[in-house]
């Protein structure tokens, strides 16, 4: 009964204060909504970079041959620097440790054939690759289907392919792919499985085929175009030493000038990451920094409000009092109100963020910007912060309030 | 009813301490109507808050009822407040967001009276003062007179022993004084105890006997029935 009451009490000194309540309602909700669609957006941002590596290994290290700038050791500058099969031993003898690798032979504009069960031609133009076994993890792509290229495809230069998912829809279209041939460039392979990479809309439109193969039928020399080495769990201080061994080691073997720059290409993906890394962790606190200033503003607000709020009740605190409320019952109420008015107004704001965000969320797929999503904890953490600040503001005025002496508080100046 | 012996009170501000009430003695009988008159600074308004025991006194007793009021917990103050007093004050003091039948039955709510007891009581009051049909009307919607009548029947709302009034009629013109000075003397001759403080002669001529402050004392010689 009396637990109702109080409540009753409440409801109705909120209520009958309509500019007051809405004031104190609005700069919490506003406080609330600021910080979670805030964090909403910086986690869009956040995905959206991770999407970006979500292409290929972070841990590895991607090798390829330029063309040099600068003349050196007699040869001339604007000369192309091949990669070949014989340097493959001594650049691996660089590294530390290679838990995988993958040589690669990139064509652009393979002219790939399926012959329908209908006797058509189903034509496409698509880019090549010839690749090792490990290619797949190192590329980041995931199997559809069937097989992906493995080590006896390359032993043997067999003349297998796994085809990319615009592939399989541009010429296969709902017929099964796996088992069946193609002519690539005018030689017949046989599809052994198809794959999907998240990465790139350009991934999804390659055909892989075993390295020697590829060398074989399509390079008239032994280069290889690009080589990728797994740097397992190293650190990524101790990658940047290996990948400056690498590079060192390759213009020393092919003559390139030390400080030529397009000679040959040592790329660290460890270290990209790792500079992206703390880009994203920067922006995480930046996000942090302008929410918590937000609450910050909004808890000020709510503190002056409330604080008025007291002053404003002097008197009122004064009847009760003497009509036989404790201090205790009085700052009980003051702080009750307090606490059950931002606790509302929070939810509302909660309720108002969460659901722009998921409004916002679907039309929401630029490149670097995608799904952004409220942090539970990160809404709760705020709307207790908000709580506490309003208890604790609430708190200071009314305790000051009952000290004062109801008789003077009650006479007119 | 009420007897104080020998009450001090004195306030420190700073370095400077001020004794306000030097020694009071006064005598309160059960069914009496006594004025409190004093001009400015002589510490009526003290006297009022230790009466109403919403202050402490340094030194001296006091006896509310037979019962010592000495180093009561601010719990037990408001306790005893809740049950022996009823207050009423110049400046009405209703609490202006809640209609009159809720102001009367605040001081029912501090009691813990179930509410339809309490609106129930409070009608009953607010027909007392002759104000039944402004129940649901707000303190802003009414005279003066007529919200000095609803803050009566809210010190009486929780059925006191004593009630202590500060100016009643102090915002009032003459012919609502009468008036409210009327009510007072009528719930008298019912035999509430009443205490008044007031620096009009007037009123203090109304009621049944007059005390004076001079100086934080009460001035001998005059503490005459009327």
């Amino acid at each position: 009964m009396l637990e109702r009451d109080s409540w009753l009490e409440v409801a109705h000194n909120v209520l009958a204060h309509p500019l007051r309540t809405a004031l104190t309602g609005v700069s919490v909700a506003l406080g609330i909504f600021i910080l979670v669609v805030m964090q909403g957006l910086g986690f869009g941002l956040q995905h959206g970079v991770e999407q970006q590596f979500a292409d290929d290994a972070v841990n590895s290290i991607w090798v390829e041959g330029g063309r040099t700038q600068m003349p050196y050791r007699g040869s001339q500058s604007n000369r192309p620097v091949k990669l070949t099969n014989a340097d493959m031993p001594g650049l691996e003898a660089q590294a530390d440790t290679v838990p995988s690798s993958s040589r690669r032979i990139r064509m652009w504009g393979a002219e790939v054939v399926w012959a329908n069960p209908r006797g058509e031609n189903q034509t496409g133009s698509f880019g090549l690759r010839g690749v090792d076994p490990a290619h797949i993890e190192l590329e980041r792509s995931t199997l559809l289907s069937g097989r992906f290229i493995n080590a006896r495809d390359v032993a043997e230069s067999r003349k297998v392919a796994v085809v990319g998912p615009n592939i399989v829809e541009e010429l296969f279209q709902t017929s099964e792919p796996v088992g069946t041939f193609v002519r690539i460039n005018g030689i017949l392979f046989q599809v052994v499985g198809t794959f999907e990479d998240p990465g790139s809309r350009w991934e999804n439109r390659v055909v892989y085929v075993p390295f020697t193969t590829a060398q074989g039928l399509f390079r008239s020399d032994d280069s290889v175009d690009q080589v990728i080495y797994s740097t397992g769990d190293m650190t990524t201080d101790a990658t940047v030493v290996q990948s400056a061994r690498m590079l060192s080691w390759l213009k020393d073997v092919k003559a390139i000038h030390p400080e030529d720059a397009r000679g040959v290409r040592v790329d660290n993906n460890n270290e990209e990451y790792a500079m992206y890394a703390s880009i994203f962790e920067g922006i995480r606190l930046f996000i942090w920094g302008i929410g918590l200033m937000t609450l910050l503003a909004g808890a000020v607000g709510v503190a002056n409000i409330l604080a008025i709020g007291v002053k404003e009740r002097t008197k009122e605190i004064g009847v009760r009092k003497a009509l036989g409320a404790t201090n205790g019952s009085i700052v009980g109420l003051v702080v009750m109100e307090s606490t059950v008015l931002m606790l509302i107004s929070g939810c509302v704001g909660l309720m108002f963020s969460v659901g722009l965000l998921s409004v916002v969320a679907p039309m929401a797929n630029h490149e670097y910007f995608q799904n952004p999503q409220v942090d539970h904890r990160i809404a709760l953490f705020a709307l207790g912060v908000l709580v506490l600040v309003g208890l604790a503001s609430g708190l200071g005025p009314a305790l000051r309030a009952v000290a004062i002496r109801p008789v003077e508080a009650l006479r007119d100046e | 009813m009420i007897h104080l012996e020998g009450i001090t009170k004195s306030y420190t501000t700073g370095a400077q301490s001020l004794q306000v009430l030097k020694g009071v003695d006064m005598r309160v009988d059960a069914g009496e109507l006594v004025a409190i008159m004093g001009s400015s600074g002589s510490g009526k308004s003290t006297l009022l808050n230790i009466l109403g025991l919403l202050d402490a006194y340094d030194g001296g007793s006091y006896h509310l009822d037979g019962r010592d009021m000495a180093g009561l917990s601010e719990r037990r103050a408001a306790e005893m407040r809740r049950e022996m007093l009823g207050f009423v004050f110049q400046s009405f003091n209703l609490i202006n967001f809640k209609s009159a039948a809720e102001n009367v039955s605040l001081p029912l709510y501090y009691q813990k009276v179930p509410r339809k007891e309490r609106t129930r009581r409070a009608h009953a009051l607010l027909d007392r003062v002759g104000l039944l049909d402004w129940a649901g009307h707000l303190p802003s919607q009414m005279s003066g007179g007529q919200k000095q009548r609803v803050a009566i029947a809210r010190a009486l709302a929780a059925n006191p022993r004593v009630i202590l009034a500060d100016e009643p009629t102090g915002a009032l013109d003459s012919t609502t004084s009468e008036d409210v000075m009327a009510l007072l003397k009528e719930l008298n001759a019912e035999g509430m105890t009443m205490v008044v403080v007031t620096h009009e002669n007037e009123i203090a001529k109304a009621c049944g006997r007059t005390i004076r402050l001079r100086d934080g004392l009460v001035e001998t010689g005059m503490d005459v029935g009327a």
